[in-house]
């Protein structure tokens, strides 16, 4: 029986060994989205006929003796800042809107569907994907599955929701500065931000060039490495995608964590936050038996550099926009891009030797360190619509813009990070950041697995 | 620890001018304030004294 709750990696093997059709998992998959969907807004776009043709070519191939790839059958969909042969990209975007049909999948979208899964739709997201929250003003807030009433986190809300209501079992987003991971914390599920380099980027809309991240959401590990193991490797397309070959991280699972070096990171990163956004590490370290505590030194100047880069590249790739039709964007977004594009060049530049500065520090302490651990968000979700400012511990920060303050001096220098939720009855979801240095994603799904074997985290569906 | 950064709504009109930004004067007190918030980023960068040989050069391997 397949169902709302089931893994992409189970559907997988029903679908490749002939006891279901990939049609009849894709129909349910639409008629979950057609019951849930006005209530959580995750989806942009619902491709009905077209993922149910693309579901009988895959029947068609077993029929036919084919293999038609390790997640045959297995229903996904895609933030909708990455192109959909004969979607227009949105981007969040009402300018967007306007823009001709791509002609042809971005390449991750394109990965996962050669690896036999099938795309039912498109995600809500902020606009640009500069934000932390999906109240996106053009097409409306995306609700969490735990709490309708609160944000799903953003830019890649709607992944995060879509997978969190279990209306399709894997999503695609994008991260810069938390985009996948602030999303999955505030959710519940898990989500993955690759090294940077590792899963090409190309027919993806640009938020900042140097550290724009595709990676997967998912309820299960296996189906996290699955996906990231479907997308990762070469593409010359994408200028910043590593020659090096790609991982096998789903054969990782099983390894254990004995032998791996594990530490909580501290100063910044537990400063700040609620009780529970902490409690959070102290009981994945007392599960992993991680003892050690370690500083990433600055980090909150690591913070403020990701701030700057950011708000320079991405203001600088819209800026002919921002000068012809400034109007059109969400204002929520627009009044962001227009400051920074008031910023002097040599900001961006003392950001990016800080970045070289700082990269080279945080080296050292993986010299040290297999994996690091630290809160994703300071908080669970906010209330949709929630005011702008918050205060803790005596300061007043920014609602949204705080929930990136632990994802931020990480995705910057390209590290790899898998947000493990913490799932319980009665309270709102928080994640867990497992980071590791670049290009060691095996580490982190290692840890993952054993966490999730032992009932530490787990992201079971929000009904 | 920083002074607060201060930017006014004609600093605002001033800088957008010079980058051929035409800015409405309902989004002037907004981008402002986020304007100040970006320069208190930068001065916290400005504040810490990076080596000399730091520098954001790429490097090409043959």
């Amino acid at each position: 029986m397949i169902d709302a709750t089931t893994s992409a990696r189970s559907i997988a093997a029903s679908v490749r060994a002939g006891k279901t059709r990939a049609r009849d998992v894709v129909a349910g998959a639409l008629e979950r989205i057609a019951r849930r969907n006005a209530a959580l807004n995750a989806f942009t776009a619902v491709l009905g006929e077209r993922a149910l043709a693309d579901a009988d070519a895959i029947d068609r191939r077993l029929a036919a003796g084919d293999d038609p790839g390790p997640l045959a059958g297995v229903p996904f969909a895609a933030k909708n800042l990455f192109d959909v042969a004969g979607l227009a990209t949105l981007a969040g975007s009402k300018i967007n809107a306007g823009h001709p049909p791509a002609t042809r999948d971005a390449a991750a979208v394109a990965r996962l569907r050669a690896a036999g899964a099938v795309l039912v739709g498109a995600l809500n997201m902020d606009e640009y994907a500069y934000g932390f929250s999906t109240e996106n003003t053009h097409y409306g807030p995306t609700r969490n599955p735990r709490d309708p009433s609160r944000i799903a986190g953003g830019s890649s809300g709607g992944s995060a929701a879509a997978v969190a209501g279990g209306l399709v079992p894997l999503t695609l987003g994008t991260d810069t500065n938390g985009s996948i991971r602030v999303p999955a914390a505030l959710c519940g599920v898990f989500g993955l931000k690759p090294t940077f380099g590792r899963v090409s980027r190309a027919g993806v809309v640009p938020l900042a060039w140097s550290f724009d991240h595709v990676g997967p959401f998912a309820r299960h590990v296996a189906d996290l490495a699955a996906a990231f193991d479907a997308i990762a490797g070469p593409d010359p397309l994408d200028p910043a995608c590593s020659t090096l070959p790609p991982p096998r991280c789903s054969g990782e699972l099983e390894r254990g964590i004995d032998g791996l070096r594990l530490a909580v990171a501290g100063g910044h990163f537990a400063r700040l936050a609620a009780d529970e956004a902490l409690a959070a590490v102290t009981r994945v370290a007392a599960a992993l038996g991680a003892r050690r505590e370690v500083s990433l030194p600055e980090a909150h100047r690591a913070r403020a550099a990701a701030q700057v880069i950011t708000a320079c590249e991405g203001s600088a790739y819209h800026l002919e926009n921002l000068r012809a039709r400034a109007a059109d964007f969400d204002p929520m977004i627009r009044d962001r891009l227009l400051a920074a594009a008031l910023l002097p060049a040599a900001a961006y530049l003392r950001a990016q030797r800080f970045r070289a500065w700082y990269r080279a520090r945080v080296a050292e302490v993986f010299r040290e360190v297999d994996v690091l651990l630290a809160p994703t968000t300071p908080w669970t979700a906010p209330a949709i619509g929630a005011p702008w400012t918050t205060r803790i511990d005596g300061t007043e920060v920014p609602t949204r813009g705080h929930l990136g303050v632990f994802t931020q001096p990480l995705s910057f220098i390209g590290l790899p990070v898998i947000s493990v939720p913490l799932v319980s009855a009665g309270a709102l979801p928080v994640g867990v950041q497992l980071i590791a240095a670049p290009f060691n994603e095996a580490v982190l799904f290692r840890v993952a697995a054993r966490l999730e074997a032992d009932g530490v985290v787990g992201a079971p569906v929000a009904m | 620890m920083s002074e607060p950064v201060r930017v006014t709504d004609a600093d605002v009109e001033r800088l957008a001018a010079q980058v051929g930004l035409t800015i409405a004067p309902e989004s002037r007190a907004a981008v402002a304030q986020h304007l100040a918030g970006l320069l208190a980023a930068v001065l916290l960068l400005d504040e810490f004294a990076l080596p000399e040989p730091i520098e954001p050069a790429p490097r090409f391997d043959p």
